[in-house]
């Protein structure tokens, strides 16, 4: 996007790019930095370093599945409340390749993705055939149908589970590897989320959720976009849920099919700010620390759930922009923010 | 166990389920909500039922009368709170599901913290006997509660029809805008339909009482359900919900005695997934889209 | 005193821009009007506002001396300002007969209620042989006479009419034209937008011209028509908005 000129003869920016390139660059840069260096600077630092790193994990993997719901549910406005599916995808598939074939989670990753995306692809040809309302119950109906097939499933443990055996690591720093995984698979869905926002196809989704009509009479072919959307944003679900699982050792379906799960999703992107790159980030860094500090405050109950439906009922009532959003309509928000 | 006997035990459980799901329904006619709380406010009052027999060793079904009326306001009262904001919204849609999504989370964090997660049941006598009537047998309580949701379906039913709310309901139901140029007052109208979908959760809730054990979460599985019903019935059908509610719960009741109880869930979300495929907007519902 | 009186009246849908930038005009009672101008001039959406669909950002809208900017449809028509929307505002599912008696949900006296009915048979005749057809059945001509027989039955001061052309053919379009000019003798006042400014204006007395949300001119009907300002309006807008 060319930056129009504002004065005769002077252009501020490089035509081309957009005005604070270079501070979302430092900050892209800082930001990776951290991630990578996180786990060095804490070890002397912190007490309770597998605890920090534990949170570490879980904040990088919600950035990882709320910004792979974000494809779906922001870019293309379809809300699915099933996606807990794709995380038990990646969970299981990665975790029975290990079980099975000794295969280590970490080198399955790709192929964990891969297997949620398959089958978002193929349920995605099912529920995208509703729209709106109907959308949202299909995700639902989804999510019971694969809950119950997995509950009732021999293969994997049914509903008491798949015991996976343990990291051979040294204790201490047993949560590094995991660290590093969802990292990556947090970059990734970033960076996805990044090229889909930038892309025709992030165009196209965006035109869907204004007006799917007239994006369809656009010559826009709606039923692949929304196909593709819903199955590309399972890929870095399954990718978390390949990590996540193998973190706990033990698989079972409620840890992945628990309406939470979309609870939390679906709350971080529309806090952070729906349909937006960086808000899903900063949403999931910010619930994410909100829970834990909730947790330490409370303790681990059903306080918890409360204040969850509450930040959402408050977020939707009065900021349904979420903060992403809302900073961009008032015209203060700082570049590194702006990624769209 | 023969044919028939399923086909009644169906009909019975598919009556409760077609009034829980007429409530929900309903909503989504007249304002096009999906109100993902449905389930959780009928857990409410299955709680309160609870609260009422343990202390006052009230009959489920006599606190009806108490909780019908209850979930009315508190459903007009929610209502008024929250939606009117939302009205203008451009993602009105959305934005009504996730918020109907967030309040699910509230009540049933209250639920937990109120009444911890124990399963809870209402023992009345009647819970454990069976009425035979010929070669058939009914449990006394799905026989109670299914003549109670059907005569509540009747009552819906003739309201809808005969009075002047009623037909100011359908109106909207069929058409907001062109209710509103005939003088319905839209807002009123939809706070009331509101109120009703809730007191018709207040009366499940009491009913479902001494039918299943319940806690806190148990809403979830609810909701599923209904919604599936009411998709696969056609979204703002009442007709459709009862329809759909009384066939599933057939199917399911034969499902569950071919392969065992488990199964029985599946059958509404598997039928669901089919219907979808060959006509997504479900038996009575309009093709436009939603 | 006018019977409807905007002023200054800015107006938009939801959180968009403003389609009406501020207009001024007042309707008379018992006189009928046509309100023209070039697509997006907000003529729909000043109508809109007046039945109490939108509320007013700025400016006032006022019935009969009292302001009733966020007065709503219901009530609106309660004082006596019905409105006709462009689009199907049929209860489709319901029989025209029901449609109509939809129309007469504000009165609370069965027999006026069976008195305004058969009055609206009278004026309508094709409507009293198609009163148990069910309304989506109907054809476009049909149709739009179910609407304006609704309007019938509320005895409205002000009938608001968006497009009532549309859609129909030449034919049927005059027909509706002349139950329209009807109206008027029931001293009812009319208040038309029409695209087609041609017929709109040969249907009433008094004209608006709108333009990107206010007023640009108005005059006697036949005047309008033969003012070289419309010409410009209509043509000369179009072809700068082709290049731009």
């Amino acid at each position: 996007m060319a930056v129009v000129e504002q004065r005769e003869g002077t252009v501020e920016e490089v035509p081309g790019r957009k005005p604070g390139t270079r501070s979302r660059r430092v900050a892209l840069i800082i930001f990776l930095a951290l991630i990578f260096l996180f786990p060095l600077i804490a070890y002397p630092i912190f007490d309770s370093y597998a605890y920090v790193m534990q949170i570490g994990m879980l904040m990088l993997m919600w950035i990882s599945m709320s910004s792979s719901w974000n494809i779906i549910g922001g870019f293309a406005g379809y809300i699915s409340l099933g996606h807990g599916v794709f995380y038990a995808i990646g969970g299981y598939s990665a975790g029975l390749a290990l079980a099975h074939w000794g295969i280590s989670p970490f080198l399955f990753l790709p192929l964990a993705g891969l297997a949620a995306m398959f089958v978002g692809f193929l349920a995605g040809l099912i529920t995208l055939r509703t729209r709106g309302p109907a959308f949202i119950v299909a995700t639902i109906a989804m999510l019971f149908l694969f809950l119950l097939w997995f509950d009732n499933w021999e293969f994997i443990g049914g509903s008491s589970g798949l015991d996976l055996p343990f990291l051979q690591f040294p204790v201490q720093f047993l949560k590094v590897p995991f660290y590093y995984a969802m990292a990556l698979s947090a970059i990734g869905a970033v960076y996805l989320s990044y090229r889909v926002a930038h892309s025709k196809f992030g165009l196209g989704l965006r035109a869907i959720s204004q007006d799917e009509t007239k994006a369809e009479v656009a010559g826009i072919n709606t039923r692949w976009y929304k196909v593709w959307a819903f199955a590309l944003s399972a890929y870095f679900i399954g990718t978390a849920g390949a990590v996540y699982g193998y973190s706990l050792t033990h698989l079972r379906p409620l840890t992945f099919f628990a309406i939470a799960v979309a609870a939390r999703m679906v709350l971080m992107a529309i806090i952070g700010g729906r349909g937006t790159v960086a808000g899903p980030v900063l949403g999931a860094i910010l619930i994410v620390g909100v829970n834990e500090l909730s947790v330490r405050q409370f303790g681990q109950t059903e306080l918890n759930i409360v204040i969850t439906g509450l930040i959402l009922v408050a977020a939707l009532l009065f900021f349904p922009l979420g903060i992403v959003g809302s900073l961009r309509k008032a015209g203060r928000l700082p570049a590194f923010l702006d990624w769209d | 166990m023969q044919w028939l006997q399923i086909l009644v035990l169906g009909l019975l459980l598919g009556g409760i389920y077609a009034m829980m799901a007429s409530g929900l329904t309903l909503l989504f006619g007249v304002m096009r909500v999906v109100n993902l709380a449905h389930a959780a406010f009928i857990l409410v009052a299955s709680y309160i039922t609870y609260a009422l027999f343990e202390s006052l060793a009230l009959d489920p079904m006599i606190s009806l009368v108490i909780t019908m009326p209850l979930m009315f306001s508190l459903g007009v009262v929610l209502y008024l709170l929250l939606f009117p904001r939302l009205e203008d919204s451009p993602r009105y849609v959305e934005m009504t599901v996730l918020l109907t999504f967030g309040l699910a989370l509230i009540v049933e964090g209250m639920l937990t913290f109120t009444f911890t997660g124990i399963f809870r049941s209402v023992r009345p006598d009647y819970a454990s006997s069976a009425v035979r009537i010929g070669e058939i047998f009914m449990p006394t309580s799905q026989l109670y509660a299914a003549s109670i949701s059907f005569a509540l379906l009747i009552g819906l039913g003739l309201v809808l029809r005969f009075t002047k709310t009623g037909t100011a309901i359908r109106a909207t139901m069929q058409n907001r805008s062109a209710a509103q140029i005939v003088g319905v007052n839209v807002r009123r109208v939809s706070a009331l339909a509101f109120g009703i979908g809730m007191a018709l959760a207040g009366a499940a809730g009491s009913l479902l009482s001494f039918m299943f054990p319940f806690f806190p979460a148990r809403h979830w599985q609810w909701i599923a359900l209904l919604l599936a019903l009411i998709v696969l019935g056609g979204m703002g059908s009442i007709k459709g919900a009862v329809i759909g509610a009384l066939l599933l719960a057939v199917a399911s009741s034969f499902v569950s005695n071919t392969f065992g109880p488990t199964w029985s869930p599946i059958t509404f979300y598997l039928t669901l997934f089919l219907i979808l495929l060959i006509r997504p907007q479900g038996l009575f519902g309009a093709k436009v889209r939603l | 005193m006018p019977l409807l009186e905007i002023e200054d009246v800015v107006a938009g849908y939801s959180t968009g821009p403003d389609i009406l930038t501020g207009v001024t005009l007042s309707i008379e009672e018992g006189t009928s009007y046509c309100i023209v101008g070039p697509n997006g001039a907000g003529k729909s959406t000043l109508l809109r506002t007046i039945a109490g669909f939108l509320t007013p950002r700025s400016g006032e809208v006022r019935l009969n001396g009292a302001t009733v900017n966020s007065s709503r449809p219901d009530q609106m028509l309660a004082a006596g300002v019905c409105f006709v929307p462009q689009d199907a505002s049929l209860f489709p599912t319901m029989t025209v007969k029901e449609n109509l008696v939809m129309g007469g949900y504000l009165l609370n006296d069965r027999s006026l209620l069976r008195q305004k009915l058969d009055m609206v048979y009278a004026t309508f005749p094709a409507l009293a042989e198609r009163k148990a057809q069910n309304a989506g059945t109907l054809s476009g001509g049909e149709q739009q006479m179910v609407t304006l027989g609704r309007a019938l039955m509320v005895e409205p001061k002000v009938v608001m009419i968006d497009e009532p052309s549309l859609g129909l053919a030449p034919m049927i379009a005059d027909q509706i034209f002349e139950k329209i000019r009807g109206f008027r003798e029931l001293g009812i006042t009319v208040v038309l937008v029409e695209q087609n400014a041609v017929k709109g204006l040969n249907a009433v007395e008094w004209g608006f011209v709108l333009d990107l949300g206010s007023l640009e001119f108005e005059g006697p009907a036949d005047g309008i028509l033969g003012d070289p300002r419309i010409r410009e309006l209509y043509l000369g807008k179009q072809l700068t908005q082709r290049e731009g």
